[in-house]
């Protein structure tokens, strides 16, 4: 176009051999900018402009992409590379916990004034809150006083989970520091891929069977059967079909799937190549969130070994069944937990979630008919396959089958992570599995499943939980359990949650985005007692909205803390309104 | 329009823009800037391109921005040929198409003749030679044509940059060949379909604004039409085509033409070169101009009649496609102003009343007209292709494209479905022929001129806009960025361009739009325009001057 | 295929493919939309037009609803209107109304759906601007984000109608905000200022800068555009006798709401103060003198019309008589009407007998 206001200006050669590398495909946007911003530390808009050029997207596309994700950080000009750069957790685990950013930002700071600090939603390391990464290291339990230990390279070691609790039935946790997760060997020797070779020797039908006969849920937290989406992927009449592992798990209170990741990969991997096989897929993503760095390392390698030694790749085991599994590291976004949203992210755009229906079965990953399960759910999957689906489903005694991994955090004796069937109550978990409340603690209330779960007071202690129990009030969701004593505001937890909400909406509706923001404002005012006569109706009517109205389930979900809070806690949110 | 009417019959776009865009599965855009000078239509083509996935080939020596969808992740392809090589790339083309056996062979045996002795005259030029003449590489030849014969049906859209050479004609011709070749030919989604550069520039040559038709392409030297309008007007009429724009104003000079009548146009701006001209028209004995605005050509007017602009008249427009539509009047004429059809009404009235030409009662021999819808009462019974146009039809909200053969007949949208208005199609042999003026020792560089998106024509009006002018405000010549290394010049650098008619200083634009050794200029501001450049070497038949390639040599200030 | 389904109780027959909400404007039952434009494919992101259909949970987007035979379908609940209530009061708390005209100074789309549904800015709220007005230095198109309540318009204008992908959405969460290109300014971001983006947003957060503060105008005049030969139609929009700015007619056959940046925005030059207002000839006609190009005799002379017309005819008709018809030559106009070109025809062969007739339309 005619307008002197366009200079011409050639594209650095620097971005231009990236560009290529990648296959100058524009799905590979998103990697391209993480690429970037590793080598110079930030992202300018001539970056962005060259990348959009090249790739021929509209510069405003790549603009919305970088400003999307919390990882990648545009600046109006290059700047001085920072020579580190450290994420400070600032999830509700961690703010329970006692991290706090401002108070760990002037540490880090007071020692090394030349690194950078930034706020992060949440790490995914709720089981050592406080949490940070430093650069590409996961960190934790860090405080403000501590910090010099962990600049120091302390604390960064991840905890042990090989020994079972009392009580536990393991399955997908069966061989968790058994074997060393970066060794195919090790994996073999305790039947790694054994699943996959009874899978084929078997049809995609009696596969597809297997699986629906085990009563198998999706452990992403919706609990959809996992038999049944497989079945309207295999049904799906085009081609190419895509298997697609959502390992974004990003939502506070949740760390199963990297514990899964770090203790056994192969056992992902394995599922993935069933469910490949079942549905007729021959390649798959792993969508993993970008804060997970080692893990999205130790699944590469995996995959390696196993192409090396024929377990993925082409002609698995001798059969005709090729599949092959790449690595997708997203940049920071809750919202790419969802499904329609991780697509897009996947094809390289903004992570907003798409309208349903068409569902991913039918029209997923470029439109193409795709399975998208949780990591959880892989890697139950060979176990389904080597032991059959009855010996699976009669694990619990409950419509779902199997095990689940629980996540228990707060205020108990023993917090951390265990795998047990269905149907637990939360006094077990507490009791059972936890040993109790600390000492000094008395229960006041526990968020139940996850961010978006539901804050329930004592009086569900003893209703068992599984996917229907949310009907009764208490939410299993993805399984985790945060356990507050009687020190902890209901309200000023509900405001942390909501932050997190806030900051994570992707900003595509109006009731989830603007609802968020008004309600995390309500509950801020709350908190410090200057609420206003109108308030508490007002926060019920946003979040039935936004339960109602909201585009996708980030905004939908958001009224379960609310009013499952609102309704148990009434008075202590009516404390808060100025009187 | 010439060479249209000489392959089918009819030199108007044969198609409508809406079907081109919504049925074409390819387009073929060739010498049309699409989206900067016919920028609505140009937006359907990205659209069609953008949401149904048809292929679109641009061919242009400028990288214009339709080149941008044109591009193989698309499924189109953008070829940058050499300047004055649309001929050989054309017929490169169809070697390519015929020796695949791509050809319509039904198309060409009921529709057409000439094919024998056109086919033989493709094999001059093998896809190896094309490559070389127009630099376009071999293999994206064969891309391109497989690319426009293989998707049905197919659309060729141009404009000036096919028509302002000295081969204008031949290049519409070997459009034509090529549209025939195919079978793209009297059906949506196909056609060949030049844009009109001007909002009634369609209109005009309708109305009989040609030296060789009366209304309705009606030759002047048919002595049928002759007596019928001899009839119609009640006088005796010349049976020779008169003189076209670019013989007439040249023939002031020399006293052949001694009076000249300009209704809203200004050929000291929108004609080649400028000095010429200007010389010209100070020979002219008598020059009365009808304008709304002073113009560089208001310096040789002996009188100015101020006429109207769109918004203060009623009556019709016709455009590219066809389609007449209703102007509006919208405000009261401005100060003492008079819309345009009462002032030429004045002048003829008055000067039939100084009645020294024989005039006889006939049924249209008068001048008495109450509103414009008189006129064109007069324009239906006179014009076959308009016999069905009334201002009270276009009212009533209906949508006309000529021929519009009665008061019942709907328009046509598309013509030659079935059958070519002069009856069979006609494949004319075309070879190639040199540009007339080449870069040389002493003039290297290659000038083309054309317009930009935010003004028109020689910006009488743009340059009045405020708007316009704050994003466009000077004229700029876009200069490659390996051209500007060597001129040392940079975005603002003020070049001066020499030919051998006249110099101009402009600013330059640094883009890589142009090839190396290639400038474009616009003739959109008086002091600084392209014109002063260019050269009167017209096309033998149409008598367009040759805007698109001028031998220049340029240097910065 | 028809398909049947009910809407507020009333039976409707749709066709497949066609959604929820075309159904029910197919049917006169309005549903209220923000982000919905039947020009631009549909995002269901505003959440005005949800709907709710039995069977089914939730309030669902009725832009992007398939029609479904047997669906029950309520638009107007009681739970319907406080969720659109809300959605609009959300709306309102990120929105500023500096109190400039807007648009055509009619009430905006946003205005209509705010008072409608009775929305208000919760008590004690007192939203601040968090934009520049005028924040692009472009001259046609009119930024004012504190008025963009994201629905998305003007990306989809940009990218569906115009084809050029100026707009996107950079940011996220409530930070959320329009952007041109890299977030620079719109011309640096190859926009071609057609003004679609401006004529499809529903707030006049885009909006015309050359007629910001004109107010509505008297009357509204559809014509067709004086530039290129595409056709476009548009409606003059006329106050005091002037015309006060250009805009879209959807019912245009050739363009709908599409314009380009001539004929959307440069219409300023009919009052511009350069027009010749009345007829001049130069001084030597009036003094029957020779003809010399320059000093007094060639001074402009404004006289009234009777004058140089009669001198017009005289000495064409002289030249005629004297030299013959072929030494007149008629230049007619591609920027005229029909009308005009053909009494200009008809001027050079009855009157002046000569078939030198020509236009440009060969440059």
């Amino acid at each position: 176009m005619t307008n002197s206001k366009i200079k011409f200006k050639p594209v650095s050669p620097q971005i231009e051999a990236l560009v290529r590398e990648h296959g100058s495909q524009p799905q590979a946007v998103l990697e391209m900018l993480v690429e970037l911003q590793t080598q110079h530390g930030i992202l300018t808009r001539e970056m962005l402009d060259d990348v959009a050029r090249l790739l021929e997207l509209p510069a405003a596309r790549v603009y919305g992409i970088a400003s999307f994700y919390s990882m990648l950080e545009v600046a109006e000009t290059a700047q001085s590379f920072a020579m580190s750069k450290i994420r400070v957790c600032d999830g509700p685990v961690c703010w329970l916990c006692g991290g706090d950013v401002t108070s760990i930002g002037d540490a880090v700071r007071a020692e090394h004034p030349d690194w950078k600090v930034e706020r992060t939603s949440c790490l995914g390391l709720c089981d050592r809150a406080p949490a940070v990464l430093v650069d590409n290291e996961q960190a934790g339990p860090v405080l403000a006083e501590k910090v010099s230990a962990i600049l120091a390279g302390e604390n960064v070691k991840s905890i042990d989970y090989s020994l079972p609790r009392p009580g536990e039935v393991r399955v997908t946790l069966a061989h968790a520091g058994k074997v060393d997760p970066d060794s195919l060997e090790s994996a073999l020797s305790v039947g790694a891929y054994q699943g996959l070779q009874a899978a084929l020797k078997r049809t995609y039908e009696e596969v597809i069977s297997e699986v629906e006969n085990s009563n198998l849920n999706g452990r992403g937290g919706a609990g959809f059967p996992a038999g049944r989406k497989w079945r309207f992927v295999a049904a799906a009449a085009r081609t190419p079909k895509f298997v697609v592992c959502n390992a974004d798990e990003s939502e506070p209170l949740i760390f199963k799937d990297r514990v899964l990741i770090d203790t056994n990969p192969h056992q992902i991997l394995e599922g993935m190549a069933i469910a490949a096989y079942a549905v007729g897929a021959s390649s798959g993503y792993i969508y993993i969130r970008g804060e997970y760095v080692s893990q999205a390392q130790r699944l590469e390698r995996a995959i390696e070994q196993a192409e090396r030694s024929g377990w993925l790749g082409e002609n698995i085991a001798g059969s005709s069944f090729s599949f092959q599994v790449h690595i997708h590291r997203g940049a920071g976004a809750y919202i790419c937990g969802e499904e329609t949203a991780l697509l897009e992210s996947l094809e390289g755009k903004r992570g907003e979630p798409r309208v349903r229906p068409p569902y991913p079965p039918t029209s997923g990953y470029r439109n193409l008919p795709t399975l998208v399960n949780n990591v959880e759910s892989f890697a139950a999957v060979p176990h389904i396959l080597q032991r059959g689906a009855n010996w699976y489903k009669n694990l619990s005694d409950n419509s779902a089958g199997g095990t689940k991994l629980y996540m228990l955090l707060g205020h108990v004796n023993r917090p951390g992570l265990f795998e047990a069937p269905f149907g637990l109550t939360l006094r077990q978990i507490i009791n059972d599995f936890g040993g109790g409340l600390r000492p000094g603690s008395k229960f006041h209330f526990a968020l139940c499943g996850g961010a978006a779960g539901t804050i329930v007071d004592e009086s569900l202690l003893d209703t068992p939980i599984d996917y229907a129990s949310a009907g009764k009030g208490i939410s299993l969701g993805a399984g985790a359990f945060l356990v507050c004593d009687e020190r902890v505001s209901p309200v000023a937890m509900l405001r942390e949650l909501m932050h997190f909400f806030a900051v994570e909406s992707c900003g595509k509706c109006t009731p989830c985005r603007e609802g968020t923001r008004r309600a995390y404002d309500l509950l801020v005012c709350l908190a410090e007692g200057g609420g206003r006569p109108g308030d508490l109706e007002e926060l019920a009517r946003l979040a039935s909205v936004m339960q109602a109205a909201s585009f996708c389930g980030l905004g939908q979900s958001v009224h379960l803390p609310v009013t499952s809070a609102l309704r148990h806690f009434e008075n202590e949110f009516a404390a808060g309104i100025r009187s | 329009m010439v060479g249209l009417t000489t392959s089918f019959g009819s030199g108007a776009m044969s198609n409508s823009m809406d079907d081109v865009a919504e049925k074409a599965a390819a387009f073929f855009v060739i010498g049309s800037n699409t989206t900067e000078q016919h920028p609505v239509f140009g937006s359907r083509l990205r659209q069609a391109v953008l949401r149904r996935g048809a292929k679109l080939v641009v061919a242009d020596p400028r990288r214009i921005d339709l080149a941008d969808f044109a591009k193989p992740a698309y499924g189109g392809l953008y070829l940058r040929h050499r300047p004055g090589t649309d001929i050989v790339l054309l017929i490169g083309l169809m070697h390519i198409i015929l020796h695949n056996g791509w050809e319509d062979k039904n198309f060409i045996a009921g529709r057409t003749e000439g094919y024998e002795e056109f086919a033989a005259t493709i094999e001059h030029y093998p896809p190896e030679k094309a490559s070389e003449i127009t630099g376009v590489p071999l293999e994206q030849l064969y891309q391109a044509a497989e690319i426009l014969a293989l998707n049905k049906p197919m659309a060729v859209i141009w404009a000036m940059g096919i028509t302002q050479h000295i081969v204008g004609v031949r290049n519409v011709m070997s459009l034509a060949n090529l549209q025939m070749l195919l079978g793209n030919m009297g059906m949506e989604g196909g056609g060949v379909n030049p844009l009109r550069g001007q909002n009634n520039v369609q209109g005009a040559c309708d109305m009989g604004g040609l030296p060789n038709v009366y209304p309705g392409y009606q030759n002047v030297t048919s002595e049928e039409t002759r007596l019928k309008f001899e009839a119609a007007w009640g006088v005796s009429l010349p049976d020779k085509v008169g003189l076209t724009l670019t013989e007439m104003i040249p023939a002031c000079e020399d006293g052949r033409v001694r009076a000249l009548y300009i209704l809203g146009e200004d050929p000291v701006m929108s004609d080649p070169n400028t000095s010429h001209i200007r010389h010209c028209l100070e020979r002219c004995e008598f020059l009365v101009l009808q304008e709304i605005f002073p113009s560089e050509t208001s310096a040789y007017a002996d009188i100015l009649l101020p006429g109207v602009s769109f918004a203060e008249k009623t009556g019709t427009f016709t455009s590219t496609e066809r389609r007449i539509q209703m102007c509006r009047k919208a405000i009261e004429p401005l100060g003492e102003t008079r819309p345009d059809w009462q002032i030429t009404t004045e002048i003829a009235k008055r000067i039939i009343a100084l009645g020294e030409r024989d005039m006889r009662p006939a049924p249209h021999s008068g001048w008495d007209y109450n509103d414009t819808s008189d006129i064109m009462s007069e324009i239906s019974a006179v014009t076959p292709s308009y016999a069905g146009v009334s201002h009270a039809r276009l009212e009533a909200g209906e949508r006309l494209q000529w021929p519009v053969k009665g008061p019942d007949h709907p328009g046509t949208p598309v013509l030659h479905v079935g059958q070519f208005t002069r009856g069979k199609g006609k494949f004319a042999p075309i070879d190639h022929i040199p540009p007339a003026e080449l870069p040389d020792d002493e003039f290297p560089v290659l000038l083309s001129t054309g317009r930009v998106l935010y003004h028109w024509h020689g910006g009488q009006m743009t340059r009045r806009a405020k708007g316009l002018m704050g994003v466009y405000g000077r004229a700029l010549v876009e200069v490659n960025p390996e051209d500007a290394a060597r001129w040392n010049a940079k975005d603002g650098t003020h070049l001066r361009v020499t030919s051998r008619r006249g110099s101009i200083e402009v600013e330059a634009w640094v883009t890589d739009r142009v090839p190396p050794g290639m400038v474009f200029a616009n003739f959109h501001f008086p002091e600084t325009s392209a014109n002063i450049l260019t050269h009167a070497s017209l096309d033998p038949v149409a008598k367009i001057p040759e805007y698109k390639i001028v031998a220049v040599r340029v240097e910065a200030v | 295929m028809p398909v049947h389904l009910t809407i507020n109780d009333k039976p409707v027959q749709a066709h497949e493919g066609q959604t929820v909400l075309e159904a029910a404007c197919a049917h006169g039952i309005v549903i209220p939309t923000l982000c919905y434009h039947k020009d631009l494919s549909p995002v269901g992101s505003c959440r005005l037009c949800i709907v709710e259909v039995d069977k089914l949970r939730g309030q669902v987007a009725a832009c992007n609803l398939p029609v479904a035979e047997g669906l029950v379908v309520h638009t107007e609940t009681p739970a319907l209107v406080q969720s659109r209530r809300t959605v609009l009061s959300l709306l309102l708390q990120n929105y500023t109304d500096a109190g400039y005209t807007s648009h055509d100074g009619h009430t905006t789309e946003f205005e209509h759906w705010v008072r409608y549904y009775e929305a208000r800015l919760p008590d004690g709220t007192s939203p601040a601007p968090r934009y520049p007005l005028d924040g692009d230095p472009n001259p046609f198109i009119w930024v004012d984000l504190n008025k963009c309540i994201l629905c998305t318009r003007c990306v989809r204008a940009c990218e569906e109608v115009q084809g050029r992908f100026v707009w996107g959405v950079g940011e996220r969460g409530s930070y959320t905000r329009i952007i041109a290109g890299a977030d620079t300014a719109m011309l640096e971001a190859r926009c071609e200022s057609c003004g679609a983006c401006a004529a499809y947003c529903p707030t006049g957060a885009l909006d015309h800068k050359l007629s910001i503060r004109q107010g509505e105008a008297d009357r509204k005049v559809t014509t067709t555009c004086t530039y290129c030969g595409v056709g476009c139609q548009f409606d003059l929009n006329v106050k005091n006798g002037k015309v006060i700015r250009v805009t879209s007619n959807p019912n245009a056959p050739v363009n709908g709401m599409h314009l380009c940046v001539k004929g959307r925005y440069g219409y300023d030059f009919i009052h511009h103060p350069d027009r010749l207002t009345g007829p001049r000839v130069r001084r030597y006609l009036l003094e029957e003198g020779e003809k010399v190009l320059h000093g007094p005799a060639w001074d402009w002379v404004e006289t009234d019309w009777n004058t140089a017309l009669d001198i017009t005819a005289r000495k064409l008709a002289a030249t005629r008589d004297h030299y013959g018809g072929s030494s007149i030559g008629v230049l007619t106009s591609a920027k005229c009407l029909n009308e005009e070109n053909y009494l200009m025809n008809k001027l050079a062969r009855q009157v002046l007998g000569t078939h030198n007739i020509d236009h440009c339309a060969r440059l």
